[in-house]
Parts: C-alpha cells; structure tokens; sequence
C-alpha cells in the first residue's frame, strides 16, 4: 500500500539512476528568518552523504522539510521521482524515507521491542477489525511484524534490551534504536541526525562502521548530519556544507576540506580551534 | 475448519461469560443487581474514556455527551418496539433481540457523533478536544432540552426494564476485549505511540490523526453503550443524566485507575461506584469529592492506582508467564 508508485531502489546501481531522494531550491522561512535557502540535494541510490555546517546552519531544518514536519515555504522535495510537498511525514515516510531525532525520540515508556514494532506499523496488513476478532490473520501478522522489529534490535546490538523500557537504555544505545527503529519503516533513504552526539570516540567509530554497514546490507542511501567533521569525512562520499541556511560548498570530503569558505565558515564559529580537528589526514579505519 | 476455531478464539471470552454471569444473577438481590449494573456501566464508561485518555494521550471531558446520543437512540428504538411481539417467537427472544439492536443502534449513532467531534479537533493539538468534547456535552443537553422528539427537559420515561446484570456485564466483557486486545496488537501501539511522542509516531508512519479518530470513533461507541445500558435500568432518560458532572466522573475513574491501565479503570470505576452507593447522602458533593479526589491523587500517587500497568503485573512470574524470549 505504501510503496505504490516508487521506484525500487536500481539494482545495479548506476550512476544514471532516478535519485531517491530530491530537493530542488527548498527554501524555509520562520517569519523574517530563512534557516533554508534554495537547498538542493541529489541523493542516489546506495550513497552516503554527510550534511555539515555550523550550529543553527539549517541542517535540521533541511531534514524537516525533506521528511514533511515543516511544509517548505519554497522549492519541491522528490521521492523516488514523485512530488511529496505538503505530504504529512507519514505519508513521506510511507514512501521510503525514514529520519531519527537529533534529541532523541524514542517512545519512552514503551520497551525497545515495542519502539520498534511500532515503526514496522506500516507493514500491517490486519486491521483493526481483525485485530479485534482476534482473527488467524492478524495474529500471523503480528508474529511476523515482531520477528521482524526483533531482527532490527538485533543488527543495531540492542537484541538483550529487548523488553526494556527505552528510557531506561543508556545514552548511545538509545541513538542506537532511534536507528532501529528508522530502519524498520522499510526506508530507501535513512536521514540521520547526528547519530552519534553524546557518545564516546570508541562509540562514534563503531557507530560511522555500523552506519555504512547498514547502508551495505540494506542497500539504502543515507544522509548524515554530524558535527565531528572527521568521523563525517571519514564515512561519507560526498558532502554537502550549510552555513547560515546557505550551501556553501559541496563535494568530495578532500575538496571540502580544502574550501576556504567552508575553513572560514568553521573558523567563525571557531569550532575547529575548539576541538583540535583542524585538518583531518587519517580517517578512521576505512574497510575495504 | 478455521471458521469454527476463529470463532471459539473470538468469542471464547463472551462464551465463557454468560454462563457465569446468568448463573451469579440468580443469586442476587435488586439492591444488589441494580448497584452492579451502575457499577458496570461505569466500568464500560471509564474503559472506554481510556482508550482516548489513557492509550492515546488525549484528554476528552465529554464522554457523557455520547453517553447521551447512544442512550437515546436505545431508548427511541424500544419505545417505538413496545408491544410489538411477533408471531411464532417468545417474548423474551423478541425484547432481548429488540433490546440487543436498540443498544447496537446507539453504539452506532454514538460513534457517528464521535467522528463528528473528533474530525476536526483531532488534527489540532493539545487542549482542543477537552473544550470542544466540553462544548459538546453541553450542546448535546440543550439539543434534547428542546426537541420534543426527544422529550425535551422531561426527557423519555416508561422505558421497558431490560438492562439486567447479565446484560450490563456482557458490555463490560465487550469493552474490556476490545480494550485489551486493542492494546495487544499494533494498532494499539500505534496509539501508545502517539501518546509518547506524537512528532515521532508520525515520522514512523503512523497516521496519527487518523489513529486518533479512530480511537475516539470506537471510545465514543462504548460510551453509547453505556448510555443504553443505564436508561434501560433506571427506565427513564433525561437530559440530567448525561450532564457534564457526569462526565467529569469518569475523568475521575481514568485518572485514579491510571491512564493507560485497563484493569485500574475498571477497578477504579467499580470501587467509585460502591462507594458513592454507600454514601448517598453526599452525592450532591460529588464533584468536591471528586475535585479533592483529584487533588489527592496528583500529590500523592499522580500516576493513578495502577499508572499504566496492569492487574497481572504484579502476580508473581509464573511459568507459563515467562516473557516471551528472543526467537520464540
Ligand atoms: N520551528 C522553528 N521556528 C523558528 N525558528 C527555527 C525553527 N526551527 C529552526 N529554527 C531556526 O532555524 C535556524 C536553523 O536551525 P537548525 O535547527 O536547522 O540548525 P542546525 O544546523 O540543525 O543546528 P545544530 O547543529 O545546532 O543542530 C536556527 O536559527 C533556528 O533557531
Ligand atoms: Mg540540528
């Protein structure tokens, strides 16, 4: 029901392919503020890309108005080729793009089984009807969506906190089953922001590892925002860098790297200075 | 074959219930039938107030309004089938088929009301649905107060007795079913979902003002339940009955059982109810009662009796409740 109308991710992956995901000059205005200015992204199936930019850059707002929580005053967002402004976000995210929170979401009285089961929502085919009736249907459905919310736990390493309510998970295995949860929406695109705030270098590492094996193994595009430039270089393909709500730079992490608007954007906020990552040269262990 | 068993699973429930039910009735006095009926009533009413209140994370103060609509579409409907006995059928058959369509009637004209309610002021957030339910209790009493149809202040009187414990009980089984197994399925969650963080519900794909419509559609069915039940146990249907006090009782009920627990409803509504019946004399300070009810509650235990758990919760883990284990 959900899907109907977008295009299976290309399965070879070639260039050419429709991206998934498309904004063309969105713009967001709050009252006299504009936090988006003609904002354009083209994310292709299976890419990585990190969103950057100082704080209040627009960032979050650019995943707001992707995901359908603001309307976008301007320009038009595409999903898998079809139009989806002014879409409700469960509409949008019916169509196979899912978000996480940068301060964090989850259903906290409900267990990290429960958080997920309610995202796989979207692939119950029992109704309420049925639920009520207690019909053959519905309880198979119901088997089968919490196996499936079970495997998610499980590739995120959340398998043993099961029944746990999320609010009593420590912080990164909190960050951890937003992204479970994002997952089990059956998206094509995965927008996560900043995934891995709050959490220890040893954690972040793991965590860029795990992100990329995601979007091996599911096949997904993924849009990352995250502060720390260098785990962001070391796990995207290519960037895209805000600064005032304005693209400033966008490119390969070494072209970025060496833009000096994008120095001096950081200098400004002297958030290079701050944190001694001035120039980032090793990048965290990169497989192969 | 699977007919046969989807029904035994479906209504296993009701069938258990009856029997036991019809047999407890015989043994029961008026006095005591009468108080279980109101009990019951309340039970249904504050179950199903908590499926908004408590599962969804809404806040409706007007369920006596649709309380109000199912009880006089019941009430209409026996009215105008008394005297009628068919040829060929035994009396008792045709009231109780008369009586079973008059409160199917009102669950239904009750749920029609509901998504009139509930269409518009559940896209809004936040304290929109309290003032609109509140204003809408308060239309439905000025409705009735002047359509003769409706028997205006005098209301509707020379209501055929129908409601008996069995009967009263029976609707207490259907609403606690569907809350339960509402609860236990992933509509359920969905709505649980909503009350926890709506931004994020919808994000996950949850239609979240259609799930809240929904949730208010079938709450507002039980609460016309109730409203057929009563007037067909006190014989009588006014405007008085259903008025906001009304309303802010079963308030009372969800709060103190604990939102989102559908056995500390339940509880609640059953203990409040015997209680009021033991101290009649006060009734008409219910609603200091009840202000002071609350007033306690929130200081003291502001989750309710039960917060969101239930009954069961607390047995002991025995055996055959062992949590359901990875792989299972
Ligand atoms: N709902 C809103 N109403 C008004 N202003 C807003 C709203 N949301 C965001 N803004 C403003 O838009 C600008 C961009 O905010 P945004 O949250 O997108 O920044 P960000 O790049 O995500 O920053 P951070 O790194 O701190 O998360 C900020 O100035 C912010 O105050
Ligand atoms: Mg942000």
């Amino acid at each position: 029901m959900s899907a109907a109308g977008v295009a299976a991710p290309a399965a070879g992956g070639e260039g050419g392919a429709a991206p998934v995901l498309e904004a063309r000059g969105v713009t967001m205005r709050f009252g006299g503020l504009q936090a988006l200015a003609a904002f354009d992204l083209r994310l292709e199936p299976r890419e990585l890309v990190g969103l950057i930019g100082p704080n209040g850059a627009g960032k979050t707002t650019a995943f707001n108005a992707i995901t359908g929580v603001y309307a976008p005053t301007g320009g038009e967002v595409r999903v898998g080729g079809a139009r989806v402004n002014g879409e409700r976000p469960h509409q949008i995210c019916a169509r196979g793009v899912a978000r996480t929170f940068q301060n964090i979401r989850l259903f906290k009285e409900l267990s990290a089984l429960d958080n997920v089961r309610v995202a796989c929502h979207l692939g119950a085919r029992a109704g309420w009807a049925a639920a009520l009736a207690l019909t053959g249907g519905f309880l198979r459905d119901e088997a089968r969506l919490t196996r499936r919310a079970g495997e998610f736990l499980a590739v995120m390493g959340l398998a043993h906190r099961r029944d746990e309510p999320a609010k009593g998970l420590p912080y990164g295995e909190q960050r951890r089953l937003e992204i479970a949860r994002a997952l089990a929406t059956g998206p094509k695109v995965l927008c996560l922001d900043e995934p891995a705030a709050g959490m220890n270098a040893s954690e972040k590492v793991a965590l860029m590892e795990l992100i990329r094996k995601i979007r091996d193994d599911f096949g997904l595009a993924i849009l990352v925002i995250e502060h720390d430039m260098r785990l962001v270089m070391g796990v995207s393909e290519r960037l895209v860098v805000l600064d005032h709500g304005v693209t400033i730079a966008r490119g390969t992490p070494e072209a970025v790297r060496r833009d000096p608007k994008v120095i001096e954007a950081y200098l400004g906020d002297s958030y290079l200075e701050e944190r001694h990552i001035a120039v980032p040269d090793d990048r965290p262990g990169r497989k192969s | 074959m699977r007919a046969p068993g989807l029904a035994l699973r479906s209504l296993l429930p009701f069938l258990l219930g009856l029997p036991a039910l019809l047999a407890l009735q015989g043994s029961l006095s008026d006095f005591w039938a009468s108080v279980l009926i109101t009990a019951g009533v309340n039970v249904i009413l504050a179950v199903s107030l908590n499926v908004v209140n408590g599962f969804t994370g809404q806040f409706s103060i007007g369920h006596a309004g649709f309380m109000a609509v199912g009880a006089y579409t019941a009430a209409k409907i026996t009215l105008a089938a008394a005297g009628w006995a068919p040829a060929g059928l035994p009396p008792r058959l045709a009231d109780g088929a008369v009586f079973l369509l008059a409160l199917l009637a009102g669950m239904v004209t009750a749920a029609l009301a509901g998504l009139l309610v509930g269409m518009p002021s559940l896209r809004l957030r936040g304290d929109y649905l309290a003032i609109v339910t509140l204003g809408f209790n308060e239309i439905i009493r000025v409705i009735i107060e002047n359509t003769a149809f409706l028997g205006r202040a005098t209301g509707l009187s020379g209501l055929p007795r129908r409601t008996t414990f069995a009967w009263a009980w029976m609707g207490v089984i259907a609403t606690v079913v569907m809350a339960r197994r509402l609860l236990g399925s992933t509509h359920g969650r969905a709505l649980l979902a909503i009350r926890e963080d709506e931004v994020a519900a919808e994000a996950m794909g949850v239609d979240t003002t259609g799930y809240k419509v929904k949730a208010f559609v079938v709450s507002s069915a039980f609460a016309g339940l109730a409203g057929g039940l009563l007037v067909h146990l006190i014989q009588l249907c006014t405007p008085r009955t259903f008025t906001f006090v009304k309303s802010i009782e079963v308030v009372v009920m969800v709060v103190l059982g604990g939102l989102g627990s559908v056995t500390g409803s339940a509880v609640a509504a059953f203990g409040l109810t015997l209680a009021l019946e033991g101290l009649r004399e006060v009734q008409e300070y219910r609603m200091v009662a009840y202000s002071l009810l609350l007033i306690v509650l929130m200081l003291t235990r502001p989750t309710g009796l039960f917060g969101t758990r239930e009954a069961w919760d607390w047995l002991p883990r025995l055996p055959w409740r062992r949590r359901p284990e990875e792989g299972a």
